[in-house]
């Protein structure tokens, strides 16, 4: 079993923490989308093996939460808060902006399969607007000169990555 | 909490809409509502049979308390003399709130009705108001409630609705209509609380929120059906009704469910259709409410398994053979036939009956028999004993096994409940959860054995435990038990409650009588016999095994029967070629065999006179359930081709044996039981179609509150009292037991129950066909290490009288025995632990 083994002591620590090993359900499900790129049915048959759990309630906690990606996701998750205080700093202009820089719809990817663009509700950085988070890391005060720098150096980072090989 | 009131019940004073009412503290508020102040208090996600959640909002109520003063306890009156009531500031959910004293409830203000109607509007922003073509429409709580309460019109924008899959399979059986579903998880909790598979749940949120399962099998338990009538919306639906009537063109004919010993009370919904040439059919059955015995729930099998009434392989003309070979003949010549055959045989006539045949028919078989001089009635199959136990300290009198909880215990051995009687396993799981101590014993492991060793369930913490004996040493375990396992041994002694359920898994008749002796022997010697909620209890194959005990056919006859075959043998309802792969050895010893069958089968071509009898949808009658609870079913179905009632052609035939004058009806052989058997003294039609107020109260208007489940209007049924209840009885002395013995190279087949099997009357369902098992054999990994088998090989297992050729698998059975379920291949099983030999097929290598 993939998980078990290649994260056991992570695994181990979570359910440490709780009374009731039900509980780790949601770090757990982290380290399956880590694992795995998004929440795929693997993940939660193991998740769901490890904490005797059905595989439905497993799938239940990740379809409820938006931290969980049920779909393939590229390397760089960009999740770009569209939320009250942030549209009123240029949010919505921001997100289309970033859109239309990597040529993708919202919620898709690009097809080098690096960046997926998606707007979420309030991360709780709303005076650092425009901001988003990139696999759950914040990336603050943003505008789009800062972003195209940034996307400019990991496609260089992912090619020169090609090139080495 | 009980509704209605017991004795030692506290009870507090509740003002709803001005009126003050006694009721029990801690009572549900939506619950005591209706059931003392007449209050229908509209519902979604409430439902009185699972844990409040509090999740639509459509209960809301003014709730208040009186206010009393913190120093003196006096109630604070206001300028007028009156009490003062402190309101919450906003409205209350009432379905979260339980009655204590003091309490203030109005239901009849503006600010209720407003808000009834807005949460209304709100459930229907995104519903496709397609009641047109919805199953449910015409007794669907949504559209029932809308329109008592509702908005006459939505100021949605159509074009703004939410769409989503309108025809999800769920599993087989039931269908998901997303759009239509309200979110309220009554699906979803009966599964988690009732049934212990989490395998619905919601997946996304907002207006996203959705049904799903991702479990494998999807939605796959013996009970689903249920939900579909607690879905107060018309998002679940049965693959078997969907589309098929509406609810208004049917007419409800009160029956009991015709497959095993719980007995469940159950609703035939008839219409006239042209797929039964325009006459009368069963469209679906439902749960008909009997808090005894099956409350609102009915298992899969008993609601998809109904088709055989009407299958076009059931017998439709009496056939007798003059030499060798079965041809149609009239009645009158079968009759003739039969005359002639029991004339000739100079009193030496016997009878063996089925488990699921009425009391009516055995009374008059019994009569035939022993007017023409026999006497041996022998009960089919020849594997549960212990009936006699079963009468002398089965559970007291108005047991009901919702009752059993905290400091209460339930011992169950030698049965697979969830595949033998799945409502009683529902019912005792339940049990556990409210805190009782559930103890499985068997050789074996079941569904009911992961229950007893769960720790917690649904965040509360349950209790049980697990007791594994070599096969077929089932009686010295619980003999043995106060010695062996001291600790189980005194939960179950000073509990306050006990209930013990013995069953012949994994064992032979003697095997099972030991056993039943040995827990009738615990049950005594720890004084849990005659009283409520105390005894034993028998998962004996169909419905009416106990009434085939009160009306004196034994199982020990049968065997009897078997090595002295009489000149005439009538089989009654009976299979045994099918069952028992030994049984046309000594069939083929009986001169005439005459059999009363529903359908053409092995047993049948050993005979020489076959009568065809109608199913329990084509006529009236009564069944004696487990719980000893005699019931009556009703006629619902036309009969098909020439069958008639078993009871009409055995009374026909003594009418022209010059045993008297032929009965008309079933309640006239009733009449004559009465008179005759003790036991049955009270149970004459009337009585036993009485009701009386069952709480919860459903299947009014308010459909909202229970589901689709009906309300009882053919009779709650009488049980009968055990020994216990009407005096002492005594332990008897354990009969020891001769154990099967294999030599080497050889195993001991141990026949297992599969609720869904290929038993000639389940089999016209076949919808449910893709879930019937393939035939398999389980044994242990050392027995298949020295077989040479792996998982999945295909094997011969051979027996006296017959071999099938079968799947292996390997799994937790102790080494030496091998689990060979019935009615799994074509050909019969064993019914008994029997001795085989198993031997691997080579299989066609595919190019
Ligand atoms: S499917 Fe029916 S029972 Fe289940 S949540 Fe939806 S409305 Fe409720
Ligand atoms: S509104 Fe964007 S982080 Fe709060
Ligand atoms: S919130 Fe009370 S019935 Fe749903």
């Amino acid at each position: 079993m993939a998980l078990k083994e290649k994260y056991n002591d992570r695994i181990q620590l979570h359910l440490s923490k709780y009374p009731d090993s039900r509980s780790a359900v949601m770090p757990l499900l982290y380290i399956a989308q880590e694992e795995y790129g998004y929440v795929n049915d693997q993940g939660v048959d193991e998740v769901a093996e490890i904490l005797d759990l059905d595989p439905t309630q497993v799938r239940s906690i990740a379809g409820f939460y938006t931290m969980y990606s049920e779909k393939p996701k590229g390397k760089y998750w960009l999740q770009v808060c569209t939320d009250l205080a942030c549209a009123l700093n240029g949010a919505d202009e921001f997100h289309k902006a970033l859109k239309d820089y990597l040529g993708v719809e919202e919620g898709g990817t690009t097809e080098d399969g690096l960046f997926t663009v998606e707007h979420v509700m309030c991360l709780a950085a709303c005076d650092k607007a425009p901001m988003l988070q990139c696999n759950f890391h914040f990336m603050e005060d943003l505008d789009m000169d800062k972003m195209k720098a940034w996307v400019e150096e990991k496609r260089a980072e992912y090619q020169a990555e090609l090139d080495a090989k | 909490m009980a509704i209605p009131v017991k004795d030692d019940t506290k009870l507090v004073t509740v003002k709803i809409d001005d009126k003050e009412y006694q009721v029990p503290a801690g009572a549900n508020l939506v619950d005591l509502a209706k059931w003392y102040a007449d209050n229908d208090i509209p519902v979604f996600c409430y439902h009185p049979k699972l844990e409040p959640v509090g999740m639509c909002r459509m209960c809301l109520v003014e709730l208040g308390s009186i206010m009393r003063d913190r120093e003196t306890g006096d109630v604070v009156l206001d300028d007028n003399g009156e009490p003062t009531v402190r309101w919450f500031p906003k409205l209350q959910t009432a379905c979260t709130q339980t009655a204590s004293d003091g309490m203030v409830v109005r239901t009849n203000t503006e600010a209720v009705d407003e808000t009834r109607e807005n949460v209304l509007e709100f459930l229907l922003t995104s519903h496709p108001l397609d009641c047109p073509i919805c199953d449910k429409g015409g007794e669907c709580p949504l559209q029932n409630l809308t329109m008592e309460h509702g908005p006459q019109e939505s100021r949605m924008i159509y074009s703004d609705k939410m769409h989503l899959q309108k025809h999800v399979p769920l599993g087989d059986l039931i269908f998901l209509d997303r759009e239509r579903c309200i979110q309220c998880a009554r699906c979803v909790r009966f599964q988690d609380e009732l049934v212990g598979d989490a395998v619905l749940g919601f997946h996304e949120r907002g207006r996203r929120l959705q049904i799903i399962t991702s479990s494998d099998p999807g939605f796959d338990t013996y009970f689903s059906g249920n939900t579909t009538d607690i879905c107060p919306v018309g998002a679940l639906t049965t693959a078997d009704f969907r589309f098929g009537a509406r609810p208004w063109e049917m007419t409800e004919i009160p029956s009991i469910s015709p497959w095993d010993a719980a007995g469940e009370n159950i609703s035939l919904s008839m219409r006239l259709d042209r797929d039964f040439g325009g006459r009368a059919m069963i469209k679906r059955v439902m749960p008909r409410q009997n808090e005894y015995v099956n409350e609102l729930w009915i298992s899969d099998k008993t609601r998809f398994g109904h088709h055989f009434t009407r299958s076009l392989d059931r017998l439709v003309e009496p056939m007798v053979s003059f030499g060798d070979k079965l041809t149609d003949q009239s009645w009158n010549d079968a009759y003739k036939a039969a005359v002639t055959a029991l004339e000739g045989a100079s009193g030496d006539v016997a009878a063996i009956a089925g488990g699921a045949i009425s009391n009516e028919d055995l009374w008059e078989l019994r009569q035939l028999v022993e007017g023409l001089g026999g006497s041996r009635l022998g009960a089919w199959p020849p594997t549960h004993g212990g009936a006699d136990l079963v009468a002398e300290v089965g559970v007291g009198q108005d047991t009901n096994l919702k009752e059993l909880g905290a400091g209460d215990a339930i011992l169950v051995v030698a049965s697979d409940l969830e595949e033998e009687v799945p409502i009683w396993r529902l019912r005792l799981k339940r049990a556990q959860d409210r805190g009782a101590y559930l103890v499985v014993a068997n050789a074996r492991p079941t569904r009911m054995e992961e229950f007893a060793l769960d720790t917690q369930r649904n965040d509360k913490p349950v209790e049980g435990a697990a007791v594994r004996y070599a096969p077929g040493e089932a009686a010295a375990a619980i003999s043995d038990l106060k010695s062996s396992n001291k600790d189980v041994y005194d939960r179950l002694a000073d509990a306050t409650n006990l209930v013990v359920v013995a069953g012949a898994d994994g064992l032979d008749l003697d095997g099972n009588k030991a056993l039943m002796q040995a827990c009738a022997n615990l049950l005594i010697e720890t004084d849990h016999v005659g009283k409520a909620n105390n005894g034993l209890m028998s998962p004996i194959p169909g419905p009416n095994g106990m009434g085939l005990h009160y009306l004196g056919y034994t199982p020990e006859v049968t065997q009897d029967i078997v090595a002295n075959p009489p000149k005439v043998l009538i089989v009654a309802q009976a299979e045994p070629a099918e069952d028992d792969p030994t049984a046309t050895e000594w069939l083929s010893k009986v001169d005439t065999v005459i059999t009363l069958s529903l359908f053409p089968d092995r047993t049948t071509s050993y005979a020489s006179i076959v009568l065809p009898i109608q199913s329990f949808a084509e006529r009236d009658g009564t069944f004696v359930n487990g719980e000893r609870r005699v019931q009556r079913f009703y006629t619902a179905q036309g009969p098909l081709g020439e069958a008639v009632p078993a009871w009409k052609i055995l009374t026909t035939i003594r009418e022209k044996l010059g045993q008297g004058r032929a009965k008309l009806s079933a309640a006239a052989v009733m009449l004559e039981i009465t008179k005759n058997v003790d036991v049955f003294a009270e149970m004459r039609y009337k009585n036993l179609s009485q009701v009386t107020r069952q709480f919860p109260e459903i299947g009014g208007d308010d459909l909202y509150y229970g589901g689709t489940a009906y309300q009882n209007r053919g009779g709650l049924g009488i049980q009968i009292p055990s020994a216990a209840d009407s005096g002492k009885v005594k332990a008897g002395k354990v009969a020891s037991v001769k154990a099967t013995k294999a030599s080497k190279g050889e195993l001991i087949a141990l026949p297992i129950t599969e609720l869904y099997n290929r038993s000639n009357a389940f089999m016209p369902s076949g919808l449910v066909h893709a879930r019937v098992a393939v035939p398999y054999v389980t044994l242990s990994s050392s027995d298949a290490d020295d077989l040479g088998l792996v998982d999945g090989d295909l094997v011969e297992v051979s027996f006296e009288g017959g071999a099938v050729r079968v799947r292996a698998t390997v799994g937790d059975v102790p080494a030496g025995v091998a689990l060979l379920p019935q009615h799994l291949t074509d050909e019969p099983t064993p019914i008994v632990p029997t001795v085989v030999t198993l031997s691997k097929i080579a299989q066609p290598v595919l190019a």
